[in-house]
């Protein structure tokens, strides 16, 4: 008998790029599964760069465009760059003092490679991730969909080290590349043809029926004892047979039929809102269909530079990163409250598509089944820490909403760090505490199914959440 | 299966030895107490005249028949004892510790109760039982008795199971191993297997253990793979590429040897230069330049060889000075998105004289080392450059430092040697068949399976992978194609991963020869290997004798020295050690006892040596650490050295001392263990689920020495029964800090490294520790020495069936002055070797 984590690993050899194909494990995985809730639990990740808007609370600016809320858990109050979130207030939760301990003095353009994996990346030299949240949970859940998870981002590829442009990162701490223009991510979900991968199946089929003739050879040579060793070399063989067998059978599946009038495949980052929009909606889409149901998106990347600094153009301002740099110039906290308010805006428009939506063949809302959650790996300047994050949906795996949730010690007004434009700031002491963002992951990934109680060289859930 | 224990405390040796010459007293060891351990200097002869094991007749082996248990003297002598000794506690009135022993079955060859009867012995022996505070006391002629009886059943039971053969080295090669034996088999020159999960180790530390080497299939794909990325690398497609070369300006063409037919187009290697100067030439490395960094820009190919040939000479050959490069490759993408590599394996060192100057070549895997991976976009941000860096290393210092001149340097890639390369000749060899595609597949695949699987093939085994080449062939433009797929299928068979073996008492030519190599090289046998075993000669003695020899000759024994040294003492634990940040240093400590290792090997040195040596064997780097003089150098040297340095053996390596830190100083409890469970093979039982914590918030514990602490802690009645045999041999090392700094003391407090053991012998320090060590327990280490070399030889776990055979490897080491290259020898010409 082999251990039944082995064979949920993805399938390395079958990797495409930016998407991992997924296989149908439905059979094996019904007999698992004790929760007679058919609805599927699906996570994903929004991950915007530079930060966001903390004057201190001197500033006239503080009162409206300091980016987290005031008050207490329910009756937080939102200031005007989440205002737009106002409508669906009951549907998310806001958390401050949450920030990874091994990044806390590394620089802010370093660290969107370890938002979702939590990894001691440093700042120079060797560089090592290791795995994020996202394709822990897409090990397990991936042999349900076509596709384990879908992995995207404005830029696309993987960047390079501490200059990532993707959020997700495999078992061995390899960047996975993110897929970045519509139609190829459409036409991925949509519209496959599996000829080459059919063949390449194939090759892989006759191989393994050599290998286990091969194996049975050998066990009549060998003593009893031994043949027990070799028992689990076979098992090996025929979970990647049985994984082979499946994943044939996606690909004689039919893809789903989705209409494309609605959806602007050709858009890029210079038609900010536009793009944005079809991105968000190509998860939906991906979700409805439930063809993947992990998916992380990262927007722009840490330090500028290239056509996603231009998705600010979609509220009217220019050159995204160099906001974070100008608040102090006139109306520069506003500047950077209205392009995170737009973020925030767009991720709203999102959960309230998921919200509206009926899981197709479970109980509640789509939403009410996803995590979804959004956020930074810095809260100001070049500050690694005291992350905003939002998180909406998730009721039925557990999460109770609309609420503020700050974590850590002796910074209640989000004033460490705040109104700082320089590099003073990241290079500061750690003053306050905060508690480990993975600490939230562990709580996601348990209520996911997920059978952990560490993340990242952390163990512990999240009190309250 | 409960390992072999092999507790040979005082009074077991006193007894053992005792009883054999039947006499009850006066073999010449002193009952332990607080005085009378001899000198240093003195303290390995007179232990070795102490040895139980020297003085004792070699036990008998079994007659022919089957043995037969004792039970005549059990009811005569033995029972009595225990009844009047034990049964009070472990009787039917009490049963302390659920343990009884008057229900064991005293008979040990068929009876079930063998663990237990060790346990009793080990008890007894040890002195444990009966407790000091107990209303009754053992005699030792009542405990030689017991000793006696049960040491002679449990070697009679040892041998029995081991006749009945439920045990194996039948396994799949360790992640270091295939990575070894890839490399070898297709000459591959670098590490592949960075996609495999990293080993677990067994209980005693060794990753190469039956027991522990699992197979999943998410490890399978990995193998297979693998295996197909190694076959693509060593081998290569139509024609050869044109090759992008980079070269220092104005240098002599005259040097490169490349072709110039394959050259698309040479780059200049810049150096920056002032303003109105050319770039110049040549580069100097001296003390004010100790690195140059050349801008590659985005012209390197994504995979192939990178060659970097440098032409090198240093100012002055004088012994104690030292000179080496260091290659590194880096980008700087954007701000703070940067990353830089070390890409040389080691440091090379600069040899050649300005009249006769060296030539140095390093060859990198462009696709296994980081890259700028955006160096292929159109737009020019983030920025596409790499950058190479050669750092010079040197510690001269005075009024004519060293330095170094380099008049020639080239950087090309892809690079080959000749075309088609080595490594593709090897697979795709000349023959005559060539014509004739299917007889040639059969004959590319049949030298290939022998050696990849170390043993003749028929060609029925071959001819299902012939015919899968032919099936594959349709879907592949060329030949070649195919057959590295169906090759790729022959790695991912249980006869490469596994260290396979036919069901009988003792292993063939074959398997002999595959275990020799794994267990000296880490890795396949060698064509020689493979001959000598095909023509049944590699069991002769002196056949085998050479052969031993001549692997430990050739650099791949390197492996052998390293593995069973990191396994033995669990070096790997120095990598998660927080407090040590300074990497040199790192590196440097973990090579040490290594060195050490090899050094003793190389002299055929006793093994008495790791416990204590006037000579320490350390680099420059070590020698700075220790305040040792004149040692100049990366490389390790054997150093004479005095007392007042405090080192000699491992014990007092910085690696050790370091990992058994806890991050800001010495961890006695730590070092404890790692000396019961590395050195002396008598590893303390796990603690107990819901230890009490020390309270670092009590301030009363706050103010306490970390003896004290200890102490405090050992003195609560849930720990003190351990702690007493664990902490004593910890605290011996006090006078050695976190980083194993020698020190006398503490906080302006003379250090306090003096213990009790649990038998009452005193240690003073690390002196008394080693005195004690030389002059009491030589038995006990050698034979632990026997016990993790064999294990590590045979790659399972040893278990009781094994005992007899450990004892008479012992027993022969012993004799033969202890010697650790003879050990070698022992063990491979031993019939345990040889054995299934």
């Amino acid at each position: 008998m082999t251990q039944k984590t082995s064979t949920m690993n993805r399938r390395t050899f079958l990797r495409g790029s930016g998407i991992a194909l997924g296989l149908p494990w439905l059979e094996t995985f019904a007999a698992d599964d004790s929760n007679p809730d058919p609805s599927p639990k699906r996570f994903v990740s929004i991950y915007h760069p530079d930060g966001v808007g903390l004057p201190v609370k001197e500033d006239p600016a503080w009162k409206d465009w300091s980016w987290f809320p005031r008050g207490g858990e329910r009756n937080f109050k939102l200031t005007k760059v989440l205002d737009v979130l106002e409508p669906l207030r009951k549907e998310i939760t806001i958390y401050s003092g949450l920030s990874h301990p091994a990044a806390r003095t590394v620089h802010g353009h370093s660290n969107a490679d370890q938002y979702l994996t939590g990894a001691a990346i440093g700042g120079h030299g060797a560089y090592k991730n290791s795995i994020s949240i996202d394709q822990v949970y897409a090990e397990q859940v991936g042999p349900f969909t076509r596709h384990s998870s879908l992995v995207m981002s404005t830029n696309g590829g993987v960047g390079g080290p501490r200059g990532a442009q993707t959020q997700s990162y495999n078992r061995s701490g390899r960047p996975i590349p993110a897929l970045n223009h519509p139609k190829q991510i459409f036409d991925m979900l949509f519209v496959t043809s599996g000829r080459e991968a059919a063949a390449r199946l194939a090759r892989s089929k006759s191989a393994l029926d050599l290998l286990i003739a091969n194996t049975r050879a050998l066990g009549r040579k060998i003593s009893r004892h031994d043949q027990g060793t070799l028992a689990q070399y076979l098992d090996a063989v025929r979970d990647t047979e049985v994984k082979l067998e499946k994943a044939r059978k996606w690909i004689d599946t039919p893809v789903p039929k989705v209409d494309t009038k609605n959806l602007a495949l050709e858009a890029g980052p210079k038609e900010a809102r536009l793009y944005f929009q079809t991105m968000y909606e190509l998860i939906y889409l991906a979700f409805l269909n439930d063809s993947t149901r992990v998916a992380t998106f990262q927007l722009g990347r840490e330090n500028g530079g290239g056509s996603h600094d231009l998705l600010s153009k979609a509220v009217g301002l220019g050159n995204a990163h160099g906001l974070t740099h100008a608040v102090k110039k006139p109306k520069g906290w506003e500047n950077l409250g209205t392009y995170n308010r737009y973020q925030a805006e767009e991720f709203g428009r999102f959960i309230q598509k998921l919200k509206d939506a009926k899981e197709p063949n479970g109980r509640g809302s789509v939403l009410d089944n996803t995590f979804a959650m959004h956020g930074s790996a810095s809260s100001s300047f070049h500050l690694s820490r005291n992350y905003p994050i939002i998180s909406a949906g998730g009721k039925n795996l557990g999460f109770n909403n609309g609420r503020y949730l700050k974590f850590g010690e002796g910074n209640e007004d989000n004033q460490a760090g705040a109104g700082i434009v320089s590099d003073r700031g990241w290079r500061g002491k750690v003053e306050v505490e905060e508690l480990p963002l993975s600490q939230l992951f562990i709580t996601i990934l348990q209520r996911l199914g997920v059978e952990t109680n560490s993340f990242a060289g952390i163990t512990g859930t999240l009190n309250r959440v | 299966m409960k390992a072999i224990r092999t507790l040979i405390p005082i009074r077991s040796i006193l007894a053992a030895g005792c009883l054999v010459s039947s006499t009850s007293l006066g073999c010449g060891v002193e009952i332990a107490s607080s005085a009378g351990l001899p000198p240093l200097s003195d303290a390995r002869e007179i232990g070795r005249a102490n040895s139980a094991i020297l003085s004792s007749k070699q036990v008998a082996s079994n007659a022919n028949g089957a043995p037969s248990a004792n039970l005549a003297d059990f009811k005569k002598h033995v029972a009595p004892v225990l009844n009047k000794t034990c049964i009070e506690c472990h009787g039917p009135k009490k049963a302390k510790g659920k343990f009884r022993i008057d229900t064991l079955d005293p008979n040990l060859i068929e009876g079930g109760d063998v663990d237990w009867w060790l346990e009793v012995l080990d008890a007894m022996s040890n002195g444990e039982m009966p407790p000091e505070d107990a209303d009754v006391q053992l005699s030792d002629d009542d405990l030689g008795k017991v000793t006696e009886w049960l040491g002679a059943e449990v070697q009679k039971a040892s041998t029995e199971q081991r006749n009945r053969g439920d045990h194996s080295s039948f396994r799949r090669m360790a992640r270091y191993e295939y990575d070894y034996a890839l490399q070898d088999l297709l000459g591959l020159p670098y590490s592949l297997t960075g996609n495999l999960p990293p080993e677990t180790a067994s209980k005693d530390g060794f990753k190469n253990s039956s027991e522990i080497l699992q197979m999943s299939s998410m490890q399978f794909e990995v193998y297979r793979e693998t295996a197909l990325k190694a076959l693509k690398h060593v081998t290569v497609l139509g024609e050869q590429p044109k090759m992008v070369v980079y070269r220092l300006p104005n240098s002599d063409d005259i040097v490169s040897n490349l072709s110039t037919g394959h050259i698309e187009k040479i780059h200049a290697l810049h150096q920056k230069a002032k303003k109105g100067e050319k770039p110049p030439g040549n580069i100097t490395f001296d003390q004010r330049k100790r690195s140059v960094k050349f801008n590659l820009s985005n012209h390197l190919p994504d995979e192939g060889t990178m060659r970097i040939t440098l032409r090198a000479a240093r100012s002055t050959t004088k012994e104690d000075e030292f000179a080496s490069l260091r290659f590194q490759f880096s980008a700087h993408t954007s701000n703070n998105a940067n990353f830089s590599e070390v890409i040389s394996k080691r440091d090379i060192p600069v040899t050649g004289s300005i009249g006769k100057p060296q030539l140095i070549h390093l060859d990198i895997p462009l696709s296994e080392i980081q890259r700028n991976p955006f160096r292929n976009n159109k737009e020019k941000f983030p920025r596409r450059d790499e950058f190479l860096t050669i750092e010079y290393q040197t510690s001269t210092r005075g009024k004519e430092p060293l330095s170094v001149h380099v008049d020639f340097m080239e950087v090309s890639a892809p690079f080959f040697e000749q075309w088609p390369p080595q490594t593709h000749r090897n697979i795709f060899f000349e023959s005559s068949k060539k014509t004739n595609e299917l007889e040639y597949a059969r004959e590319v695949l049949t030298r290939f399976m022998v050696l990849a699987w170390r043993r003749p093939l028929g060609p029925k085994e071959v001819d299902p992978f012939v015919n899968l080449f032919t099936k594959y062939r349709p879907e592949f433009a060329t030949m070649e194609e195919a057959m590295l797929e169906v090759l790729a299928t022959v790695l991912a068979s249980p006869e490469f991963l596994y260290l396979t073996q036919q069901d009988s008492k003792t292993i063939s030519e074959m398997e002999l020869a595959s275990r020799l190599s794994f267990f000296l090289w880490s890795s396949i046998p060698d064509e020689e290997l493979l001959t000598l075993a095909w023509k049944g000669s590699l069991k002769k003695p002196e056949i085998l004798e050479a052969q031993v020899e001549r692997m430990l000759a050739d650099p791949r024994a390197e492996r052998f020295s390293k593995h069973f040294v990191e396994q033995w003492l669990g070096l790997d634990s120095l990598e998660s050690v927080v407090h040590l940040k300074d990497v040199a240093l790192m590196k440097a400590m973990k090579d040490e006892p290594i060195a050490f290792f090899q050094s003793a090997l190389d002299h055929n040195s006793s093994v008495m040596d790791f416990l204590h040596s006037d000579y320490a064997v350390v680099n420059e780097k070590l020698a700075g650490h220790y305040r040792m003089r004149d040692v100049h150098g990366p490389h390790f040297r054997r150093v004479t050295i005095k007392p007042e340095v405090n080192r000699g053996g491992i014990l007092t390596n910085a690696a050790m001392l370091t990992m058994n830190s806890d991050g800001k100083d010495s961890h006695p409890l730590k070092r404890g263990i790692w000396m019961l469970e590395r050195v002396l093979h008598d590893p303390p039982p796990p603690a107990p689920p819901n230890v009490p914590e020390v309270d670092l918030t009590d301030p009363r514990i706050l103010e306490m020495t970390l003896k004290e602490r200890i102490a405090d802690h050992r003195n609560k009645p849930a720990c003190i029964s351990c702690h007493a045999k664990i902490d004593p041999w910890g605290i011996a090392f006090e006078n050695y800090d976190a980083l194993g700094a020698y020190r006398a003391k503490i906080k302006n407090k003379p250090v306090d490294a003096s213990s009790l053991l649990f038998n009452k012998q005193e240690l003073a320090g690390m002196d008394g520790l080693k005195r004690y060590l030389l002059a009491e327990r030589q038995d006990q280490f050698s034979r632990a020495m026997v016990h993790k070399m064999t294990t590590y030889a045979l790659g399972r776990p040893l278990t009781f069936s094994d005992h007899s055979a450990i004892d008479d490897l012992t027993l022969q080491l012993r004799k033969k002055d202890d010697r650790l290259r003879d050990l070698i020898h022992l063990i491979i010409h031993s019939s345990i070797f040889s054995s299934k």
